[in-house]
């Protein structure tokens, strides 16, 4: 009886402890959230508060009508994307060129900066930084032009010089098979050099002393690498690439519109381009917020996919 | 040091504050969304010159890569005892701008629509009430009165006009040729297809520019169905201008036999080598300096650009010659030219800025003295003596294109009416024989108008989906002229277009027509 | 440094910087040829389509850039909102970064959470429009700060930066009697000098290329940072716009040598940031602090 209650007592004991702990440790962390709060505030002001609009999804909404008196429509307008016959292709599109993007875009970056990482003469690296990413700063509408100049099949360099080495002039601008590695050259061409920046200054924060042990350990510079340099940028890589899959359905808009033409839309047309053409052109708000939202709702769940099991497999998630 | 840290953010967090209020203040001491409060002492009688100045409030689009100077604008406010403010806006942008407005309510009392497509997408706002109804009160208007009924119909929503229209001419297509190729090779100005067909064969083969090289081609074109060469080689054809009638029913143009012979002539002219191979694709700028290059010598489209086009060439060549051509008849032996229902841009009144009947007869009073011939003139070519001078009547511009660029012609934009509606509006020197002879030509196209019957027609699906729809047509009509389908897949297209709303179309376009008649 | 001498590292150098030099150079020539574009003529651009030296020089297309003060009024207001745009969403992103990235604290994953969530979900073009103009902000060059204050890749970014730095540093400044905020100030972000660099250059560069909130918020155009002329440029140029409205004949497009100045001009000030950055990224930057 006595011990019966004892335990009571301490099995009550605990889990007042435990919220007072709880109490405690927010008040001892209280300078913190003092530090989240400014931040924390123009999330709800600037982003949670214009959310409620994706309301306008389930409406006809009509500007002149505002948030409150559009009529409502339920489903309306996913079923119009769902019944879409273009819908799938799109779909596959989206994906293909996400897939593209994975696994040929992703990759560069990580691996420019490993080169970059390794060279020991800082003018030299700093140069070649700067020059790797210029292209960042350049338009989609300069770069498209810049490669249409090159690859057109009236007066294009490339042309040019595969009908001097004795090959056919090739179609890139115009045709279903070059879409896709057009897309991605110049995706690479952009943003891999902007992308170094991130793994650099991560690689920045390694312990030179790790190298040396290695050296004497008689590893060589791949293995340097492989061993050293790469785990230890391994959370930016794991973080990168979850967010990579959040964006699954985001492709650049202005880049693909301004390769879209009535020859390569089977494979170039996406979510985006075709809201585009069908929603905002023709002033229809509900119908892209519409697509807009089961974009957002795909990428949530694969965000959230990628996130479980990157923590599953011991790393940092991003949240 | 905590603290000091904490003050710091403090600071910040208070500057940020300040400036938000600053921000608040400025927002509306500017004034611009409220038109009332400025007005205090114009609400008389409409028709009198209130004391003190109006203010109008316009959203504009801007054609230049800058916003103009205002001496432009004081010399518009004094003449009409207004105030403006125009909100310039990038055309890129300019309906995103807009709709936003719109849909805050901050659209000006003054806002004007880019083009034909986007009045289209403010129909269902208008049909709702959102704009002020001009038709009755125009005709109290003396300069108003005179904008050309046909073409407020065309801008017209259930028979009501609600906008003013900027003019502009119905058809200004034609050819513009290498009259000093054609002249070596010993080649006529076209009158039909085939001959066209034969001087750009020419072009392409017979060395015309005496180089020995086979680096010729005969037409350069753009990736622009309507504003490239087709729209237009089809009216050559015969097709109709988008939809025609067909056994007393509403067809589009591309279910007329005319548009199949359009398309074949063009997919010939490609396979050939006669036009640039990747056509579909090329921008306006690569399609112009082909022909400026010599590496091209035809060009279908607007003939007024014979000026600008002549100038760059002769600084490349300056022993090349252009000349314009316009009535090429089909297989069938007519002519015929597309035309654009009249206006470019037009100007809508919303009800959100513009609160009461006398503000609205105030804004018209206002256009009307801008349609009047000194304002009009005012605004299109600027002050005589500085960026003019007339010759015979007519306008010189000044030398220093960078000085009107930056003074004068982003107010053209504003501009409503035309040449065709106001007397006295000045037109230019024609310099260039070819220009004369383009503005002839323009001129002898509207004896041979193809007008489009639906301009003034409704279709709801058409609203909703009609631009989708015509993307199918068009990737249709590409594939076919680059050979990459042949005529059952352009029937294939068709009957998707057909399947997938294109029937209703139709039928929704062939009921208002009846109503209309 | 100690070198590595064996003659398989001498290779990989060899290598490696064959490689990197060119890419470099694919990643510059386009760059070459629109710096080219800038310094020649109109007629020159049109006859040999992609010019890396021009054979022809002029500085037309400067001479109409800079003929009125417009591009240095919109330069002056790009650099401002880039300077004040930068160190505002540094502070509150650092802020809250930090906060994020101690691992006691509580509710920590679920504020993580609804960053994230911003990132995938979003209210559109209008209703942040509407919440801007609530808050008094339109037409104020606030406008091209506050509603972009924090980037969430940016602010994930940084958590991370924090959460990966060794335990052991707060541990001693926390034994030395440093409170939350100055161990943030004091020793955290000194010691993440190239995770500040890193995220400040990305502010700035977005600032930088602030274009669409300026043409939608500020409806005076002297407030128009850079961007906003040199896209509108760059559109006229490319004739992009079309016919649509009929105005080309009317107005002639700005020639295509002028569109690749405005593109220098525009470019230039912002590549010079990084190399000032680039001292930060130099090798144990961080180890070294911390043995000392």
């Amino acid at each position: 009886m006595q011990d019966t209650a004892a335990n009571n007592a301490v099995v009550v004991q605990p889990k007042l402890k435990k919220n007072t702990d709880l109490m405690r440790r927010i008040l001892k962390n209280r300078a913190l959230y003092l530090m989240i709060l400014p931040g924390f505030l123009f999330f709800v002001i600037f982003k949670y508060i214009p959310m409620a609009g994706i309301v306008i999804a389930f409406q006809d909404y009509q500007p002149y009508l505002g948030f409150f008196n559009s009529p409502w429509v339920g489903w309306k307008h996913f079923e119009r994307l769902f019944s879409d016959p273009m819908f799938f292709t799109i779909l596959r599109n989206t994906l293909v060129l996400f897939f593209f993007n994975l696994a040929f875009y992703f990759p560069v970056p990580i691996i420019l900066a490993l080169m970059l990482n390794e060279v020991r003469r800082e003018y030299f690296k700093r140069f070649v930084q700067t020059l790797v990413y210029i292209p960042h700063f350049m338009s989609w509408v300069i770069i498209v032009s810049i490669s249409f100049v090159m690859l057109s099949m009236d007066r294009g360099i490339i042309n040019e010089l595969l009908v001097m080495m004795g090959f056919e002039k090739v179609n890139f601008l115009m045709s279903n098979e070059w879409f896709r590695p057009m897309y991605i050259m110049q995706v690479i061409w952009r943003e891999a050099g902007w992308g170094t920046i991130i793994y650099l200054a991560a690689m920045a924060a390694i312990d030179p002393g790790l190298y040396e042990a290695a050296r004497m350990d008689g590893a060589n510079r791949l293995r340097q690498i492989w061993h050293i340099t790469l785990p230890s940028i391994r959370s930016v890589i794991v973080v990168l690439l979850i967010l990579k899959i959040g964006d699954v359905l985001e492709l650049g808009f202005e880049h693909i519109y301004l390769l879209l033409n009535s020859m390569n839309r089977e494979v170039a047309e996406i979510f985006d381009t075709y809201v585009y053409t069908a929603g905002l052109r023709q002033g229809q708000f509900s119908y892209s917020t519409a697509v807009g939202f089961f974009k957002s709702i795909v990428g949530l769940i694969l965000v959230m996919g990628a996130n479980w099991l990157a923590k599953k497999v011991g790393e940092e998630g991003i949240y | 040091m905590a603290k000091r840290k904490a003050s710091v953010i403090l600071a910040a967090l208070t500057a940020l504050a300040v400036m938000t209020g600053c921000a608040g203040g400025t927002a509306t001491n500017s004034g611009s969304q409220t038109p009332g409060n400025s007005t205090g002492s114009s609400t008389q009688t409409p028709a009198e010159t209130p004391k003190e100045p109006f203010k109008i409030t316009i959203m504009a689009n801007l054609h230049t890569p800058e916003v103009p100077s205002d001496k432009i604008e004081k010399l518009l406010e004094e003449a009409t005892n207004t105030q403006l403010e125009i909100q310039w806006v990038p055309d890129g942008t300019y309906d995103e701008k807009m709709n936003a407005s719109f849909a805050t309510g901050t659209l000006p009392m003054a806002t004007y629509i880019k083009n034909q497509s986007s009045l289209i997408m403010m129909k269902d706002a208008i049909r709702n009430n959102q704009f002020w109804e001009i038709g009755p009160l125009l005709d109290q208007y003396p300069n108003l009165s005179k904008l050309n009924k046909d073409v407020l119909k065309n801008t017209s929503v259930d028979g009501k006009i609600y906008a003013l229209y900027q003019e502009r001419p119905l058809s200004r297509q034609g050819l513009i040729y290498r009259k000093d190729w054609a002249d070596k090779l010993g080649i006529p100005a076209p009158t039909n297809t085939e001959e066209l067909y034969n001087m750009l064969k020419a072009f392409k083969e017979q060395d015309p520019d005496g180089n020995n090289a086979n680096d010729t081609i005969g037409l350069t074109d753009r990736n622009d169905l309507i504003y490239g060469a087709f729209k237009t080689v089809s009216s050559w054809f015969g097709t109709p201008n988008g939809w025609g009638e067909k056994d007393g029913q509403l067809l589009p143009e591309f279910m007329f036999p005319e548009y199949i012979e359009t398309m074949d002539y063009i997919k010939r002219l490609h396979a050939e080598g006669l036009i640039n191979q990747d056509f579909p694709v090329t921008s306006k700028n690569d399609q112009q300096n082909l022909l400026i290059t010599g590496k091209a010598g035809a060009y279908i489209g607007s003939m007024a650009d014979v000026v600008s086009l002549h100038n760059k060439i002769i600084e490349v060549n300056p022993n090349a010659v252009l000349d314009v051509q316009n009535k090429i008849s089909g297989p069938d032996g007519e002519f015929g030219v597309w035309a654009i229902p009249g206006f470019g841009s037009v100007v809508l009144f919303p009800k959100s800025a513009v609160k009461t009947e006398d503000e609205l007869k105030q804004i018209l009073a206002f256009y009307d003295k801008l349609m009047s011939p000194e304002l009009a003139n005012l605004i299109y070519w600027g002050l005589k003596d500085e960026h003019y001078s007339l010759q015979d009547g007519r306008v010189l511009p000044i030398e220093d294109i960078s000085i009107t660029d930056r003074e004068v012609k982003p107010y053209q934009a504003l501009q409503i009416g035309g040449i065709s509606t106001i007397d006295g509006f000045y037109d230019a020197v024609h310099a260039l024989p070819a220009k004369a002879k383009a503005e002839e030509l323009i001129l002898d196209n509207n004896n041979y108008l193809i007008h489009d019957p639906t301009a003034a027609l409704d279709s709801a699906t058409y609203v909703q989906d009609g631009v989708r729809l015509n993307e199918l047509i068009k990737d249709a009509t590409y594939k076919y002229m680059l050979g990459n389908i042949d005529e059952k897949g352009f029937q294939d297209a068709i009957n998707n277009w057909l399947k997938q709303g294109g029937q209703k179309i139709i039928d929704e376009f062939n009921a208002s027509y009846q109503q209309a008649k | 440094m100690v070198q590595d001498k064996t003659a398989g590292s001498r290779i990989f150098d060899i290598v490696n910087y064959t490689l990197l030099a060119l890419i470099g150079l694919i990643t510059f020539l386009p760059f070459v040829h629109i710096i080219a574009g800038s310094f020649t003529t109109a007629t020159e651009l049109a006859q040999k389509q992609f010019v890396i030296i021009p054979s022809v020089w002029s500085l037309d297309a400067y001479r109409y850039i800079f003929s009125t003060n417009t591009i240095f009024r919109a330069l002056g207001v790009s650099v401002g909102v880039t300077l004040f745009g930068t160190l505002f969403s540094m502070l509150l992103t650092a802020l809250m970064a930090y906060g994020l990235s101690r691992k006691d604290l509580v509710g920590r994953s679920g504020i993580m959470f609804m960053v994230v969530f911003t990132m995938l979900f979003n209210g559109g073009l209008i209703p942040t429009f509407l919440v801007v103009k609530e808050v008094g902000l339109i037409d104020s060059l606030a406008a091209l700060v506050v509603p972009t204050a924090i980037n969430a890749f940016n602010l994930i970014i940084m958590r991370n930066f924090f959460q990966n730095l060794p335990d052991g540093i707060e541990e001693s400044a926390k034994i030395d009697g440093c409170s939350d905020w100055g161990t943030l100030f004091k020793i955290v972000i000194p010691l993440s000098m190239p995770a500040i660099a890193t995220i400040s250059l990305f502010y700035a560069v977005t600032y930088w290329n602030t274009y669409i909130t300026a043409i939608l918020y500020l409806n005076d155009s002297t407030k128009w940072p850079v961007q906003v002329i040199l896209r509108q440029i760059v559109i006229l140029a490319s004739g992009l716009t079309g016919d649509t409205s009929g105005m080309d004949d009317f107005v002639r497009p700005p020639e295509q040598t002028v569109k690749m100045a405005v593109i220098v001009v525009a470019t230039l000030p912002i590549l010079c940031v990084y190399p000032f950055l680039q001292k930060h990224f130099a090798k144990g930057a961080l180890l070294g602090s911390i043995k000392g």
